[in-house]
């Protein structure tokens, strides 16, 4: 299968039909769940979708080692090849690399000014055209509203999608009847797509809650595969073995 | 004087350039009673640290040769091989390592791991060698050893346990706890040379209790034995000196020191560390070659009334002549008996068996097996084995890297051509990594090595050690090429010119290879080419790839099949098929879509991170590509890919980009390909010389 199938065929193309169009420039994406779930694993294949069409990507990170958000590339990578039949993920694989930055911070002293500052840093003089950012791993108990904004700004100044992760944390019920997680409702005005990741009677379900105040048409009706750990259309169901 | 082998100790002390190492081992030095006094490294009274032999590692302060030295702690004799911090000396600090049973792994209680910290780390790993760390320089603004220690977890990997904790930080340091123990340690004496044991102070006690439940927790997950002890509530000392010790010879743990060299504390508990934990030569599992065995791995013995084997890693052009050190593995080396050298093939006998402190010597009679010691005057190279005679065994080879970078160097007068060929002898002798030749087509002597740093260290020998001025070119990338496409190839060679002719005829194709350098591969059916005359043709196809057609670099990745031929009862020869491989790869090669290849280097990049955006347009402007950015408070790494022909002279910029705050190390990861232009302007220049070659 070539390159460009696999991108047309990509259950991240639903997931943009959803959201009408994609993120866009200057916009928030949010994905949230427990730890666990498998945040990590879908913004890794959102990335991973934007490389293959050669699009760069920062990817920031708060917490895990650098090597083990490797891994997470690779192993995505290897199981879209898989999936796809794509030839040899190899003739991607520098692609991939040539693509990606990957930029860690220590929370406990990185501010998001430094976060930013650092960014910036490598989109002007690193000379780096990213027009993605993940960024996994910041704490929205710690943080605040005004973090995001910031985020908000920059993004909207050099023109980029920024996707994040947000680990819930707390006892059950998690979510209010909206599917809003009750821990991200002061952020929700800076949001511009929510998704919540849910486990429900054995697979992991993609709700969309948000998507950039326009009404959230139907079910996005996406899963995560957990086997695979990649998003999948929710038709068919996971094979059990 | 013998030693049981349970009592040795070969240890290696590795680090990162600035934590303090040479300090360390002149501390461990001046407490086993083997130097009289404290010298500081660029020393203040002008005679610097004792570990550092040579005058050049004096001046920058920087440890380059690995001299070992023989000291004894509470009953155990300990060899201490001093390896080189940078990156660019890898070669002799792989072969330190080689010989090592165990390390002591230091690190900066403000700078904790570092770029170098990680390299040296992986060479470690690489060889399996058990460690135990150091945390120094407890006294210095900033020391922070928990830090460290979760570095060593987070960076490393290491599932690394503090067995100690600090009495005061920085300015205030004035002890050290120990956790097995449960004592307070204090460094009395001018020196710090008398340990006054008391009690934990009071403030400290809580701390020191819950550090002690930490470690336990983590040394009982190595022995159930412990596990059981602790949840019974009687732990001993012994029951966890012996859990720690099997964790740590298993590498499954990472018992962590802490102290300042500088300040004279904890040298000695750190001592008692190594002789407790670190593994003795008969833990460690050594394998050599049988030759006779078409080179299988067999275990060797350590048993001195076993025959001798033993590994000769490293050579030094002392001030009494040429000393070879070697690690003993297995039997024994008496002075006067017989060896046997299994590379040169030659018999010698053992004149002076020496056992080495850095700049002074004892002799001895004896050595057996576990232990490192050096001879005189023996004819070798490196990385020889020495055998009783008529054993046929060799340890395996050390793993030596392709040199990456060349220059041409030229005497500058006539008397330093001698000194400048005597030096190249001696260097090429030492260190694998560093080569000489002479370029036919210039002429020039031709050096080469694993960076610009490691070239330049040579070139300031010759200076110093043999009196020899040379002058250099510019340095030189080891480029290589490589074909894209398969080809197949139907080549004839035919000569009449009276007397006997020539005649050979090949067919096959030639393509790319994904793993190795060549193959060949032999599909001839039927004695088309008869079976005398195929490794002719071989031997043809490898003289072919030796200079590409690009830019005269040598082929690598190619796959040759040879399919079919032909050949005439008389006029065939070896000769006539070399002479038909090497025309049919020259006539395949251009339709195969060669292509340049340059070395890619792995670097990164430390320092205070107001600086990245400036190393990051450095790196942009080196056509390379940053792999990732780690930033923990001030402090950041940027990892990157970069060609190494963008990095001559990147050492200045980056200090003068930074105030010379960041630093960099790099090593060789790949091959990869040169972008157009670049290709386009090395061919050009291939050709000019060409032309200037063909005019002269």
């Amino acid at each position: 299968m070539v390159n460009t199938e696999i991108i047309q065929r990509s259950p991240i193309r639903n997931l943009e039909k959803s959201i009408h169009g994609g993120l866009g420039k200057g916009n928030i994406g949010v994905l949230a769940s427990r730890k666990g779930v498998g945040k990590t694993a879908c913004l890794v294949h959102i990335a991973t979708d934007k490389l293959l069409q050669k699009r760069p990507v920062i990817h920031v990170s708060y917490a895990s080692r650098v090597d083990y958000i490797i891994t997470w590339y690779e192993e995505i990578l290897k199981e879209l090849s898989k999936k796809k039949g794509m030839k040899a993920a190899s003739e991607f694989h520098d692609d991939i690399i040539k693509n990606r930055v990957i930029m860690n911070f220590n929370q406990d002293g990185a501010k998001t000014e430094q976060v930013l500052r650092s960014l910036e840093a490598m989109i002007i003089h690193g000379n780096f055209a990213a027009d993605t950012i993940i960024v996994d791993g910041f704490d929205f108990v710690q943080g605040t509203p005004e973090d995001i904004r910031k985020f908000k700004e920059f993004a909207a100044r050099l023109g980029l999608e920024v996707w994040f992760s947000a680990s819930l944390k707390g006892d059950d019920p998690l979510f209010d009847d909206k599917g809003v997680a009750f821990m991200l409702h002061n952020y929700l005005g800076t949001i511009d797509v929510l998704i919540s990741l849910r486990h429900e009677s054995g697979i992991v379900r993609l709700d969309l809650v948000k998507a950039h105040d326009l009404p959230v048409s139907d079910k996005l009706r996406l899963r995560l595969d957990p086997k695979t750990l990649l998003i999948a259309k929710a038709g068919n169901p996971p094979v059990r073995e | 004087m013998k030693t049981d082998i349970a009592k040795m100790r070969n240890i290696g002390i590795s680090a990162h350039i600035d934590s303090g190492k040479t300090t360390l081992t002149e501390r461990i030095l001046f407490y086993c009673k083997k130097i009289h006094k404290i010298h500081e490294v660029k020393g203040k009274d002008g005679v610097g640290a004792t570990m550092d032999s040579m005058d050049l590692e004096r001046e920058r302060g920087i440890t380059i040769a690995s001299a070992t030295t023989n000291v004894q702690w509470a009953d155990h004799s300990i060899n201490i091989i001093d390896t080189p911090g940078h990156v660019d000396f890898t070669i002799e600090v792989e072969r330190s390592l080689r010989v090592l049973d165990g390390a002591v792994l230091v690190l900066c209680s403000v700078g904790g791991v570092q770029s170098q910290t990680i390299t040296v780390d992986r060479q470690l790993k690489r060889y399996r060698v058990p460690r135990i760390a150091f945390i120094n320089k407890l006294d210095r603004t900033g020391a922070n050893p928990y830090k460290v220690k979760d570095q060593l977890v987070e960076k490393l990997g290491h599932n690394a346990v503090l067995m100690q904790i600090p009495i005061g930080l920085e300015s205030n340091l004035r002890g050290i706890v120990d956790l097995t123990s449960m004592k307070a340690y204090y460094f009395d004496g001018p020196d710090g040379e008398i340990i006054r044991e008391e009690e934990i102070p009071f403030g400290l006690l809580e701390e020191a209790r819950r550090k002690r439940e930490e470690m336990l927790d983590s040394v009982s997950m190595a022995s159930d034995e412990l596990m059981t002890a602790v949840l019974e509530d009687r732990a001993t000392e012994d029951l966890i000196h012996k859990a720690v010790r099997k964790g740590t010879i298993s590498r499954e743990l990472t018992p962590v020191f802490m102290g300042s060299a500088y300040k004279n504390k904890g040298i000695q508990l750190l001592l008692d560390g190594v002789v407790r934990y670190l593994p003795d030569p008969s833990d460690v599992e050594s394998t050599a070659l049988d030759l006779e065995n078409e080179g299988h791995e067999t275990k060797l013995k350590a048993d001195p009334s076993a025959p001798t084997v033993a590994l000769a890693f490293k050579l030094e052009d002392g001030p009494y002549g040429q000393l070879t050190y070697i690690r003993i593995y297995q039997g024994r080396i008496q002075k006067g008996s017989e060896l046997f050298n299994n590379r040169s093939r030659q018999r010698f006998k053992v004149g002076r068996l020496v056992r080495m402190h850095a700049d002074s010597m004892e002799d001895i009679q004896e050595a057996e097996c576990g232990d490192i010691v050096a001879l005189f005057g023996i004819e070798c190279a490196s990385g020889d084995t020495f055998v009783t005679p008529g054993l046929n065994l060799t340890m395996t080879s050390i793993y030596v890297p392709e040199p990456v970078i060349s220059l041409a160097i030229n005497p500058a007068d006539n008397a330093s051509a001698d000194r400048m060929a005597k030096a190249l002898l001696r260097f090429t002798k030492e260190d694998p990594t560093f080569r000489s030749y002479v370029d036919p087509e210039s002429n020039e002597t031709i050096i080469q090595g694993m960076g610009e740093l490691h070239l330049d260290v040579y070139i300031e020998r010759m200076k110093r050690e043999y009196r020899a001025e040379v002058l250099t070119g510019k340095p030189q990338v080891a480029y290589r090429e490589a074909i894209v496409r398969k080809v197949d190839f139907d080549y004839t060679h035919k000569k009449q010119t009276g007397g006997a002719g020539q005649f050979a005829r090949v067919i096959g194709s030639l393509e790319p290879l994904a793993k190795g350098n060549y193959e060949f591969v032999n599909n001839v059916k039927g004695g088309r080419i008869p079976k005398e005359f195929i490794p002719a043709c071989d031997r043809g196809f490898q003289t072919g790839l030796k200079k590409g057609q690009l830019i005269g670099f040598p082929v690598i990745g190619i796959r040759v099949t040879l399919d079919d031929g032909q050949s005439h009862p008389v006029d065939s020869s070896d000769l006539a098929f070399q002479t038909a491989a090497q025309g049919a790869f020259r006539q395949a090669y251009p339709k195969a879509k060669p292509q340049i290849l340059e070395p890619i280097m792995k670097v990164s990049v430390e320092g205070p991170t107001e600086f990245a955006g400036h190393v990051f347009g450095s790196i942009n402007q080196r056509r390379g590509v940053i792999a990732s950015s780690i930033e923990d408070g001030t402090f950041s790494r940027v990892d990157a890919e970069v060609p190494l022909a963008e990095m001559f002279g990147y050492s200045t910029v980056l200090r003068s980009l930074t105030q010379g705050k960041a630093e960099f190390t790099m090593e060789f990861l790949k091959y990869g390909r040169v972008p157009g232009q670049v290709a386009e302007f090395l061919m050009a220049k291939q050709q000019e010389k060409r032309k200037k070659g063909a005019s002269k």
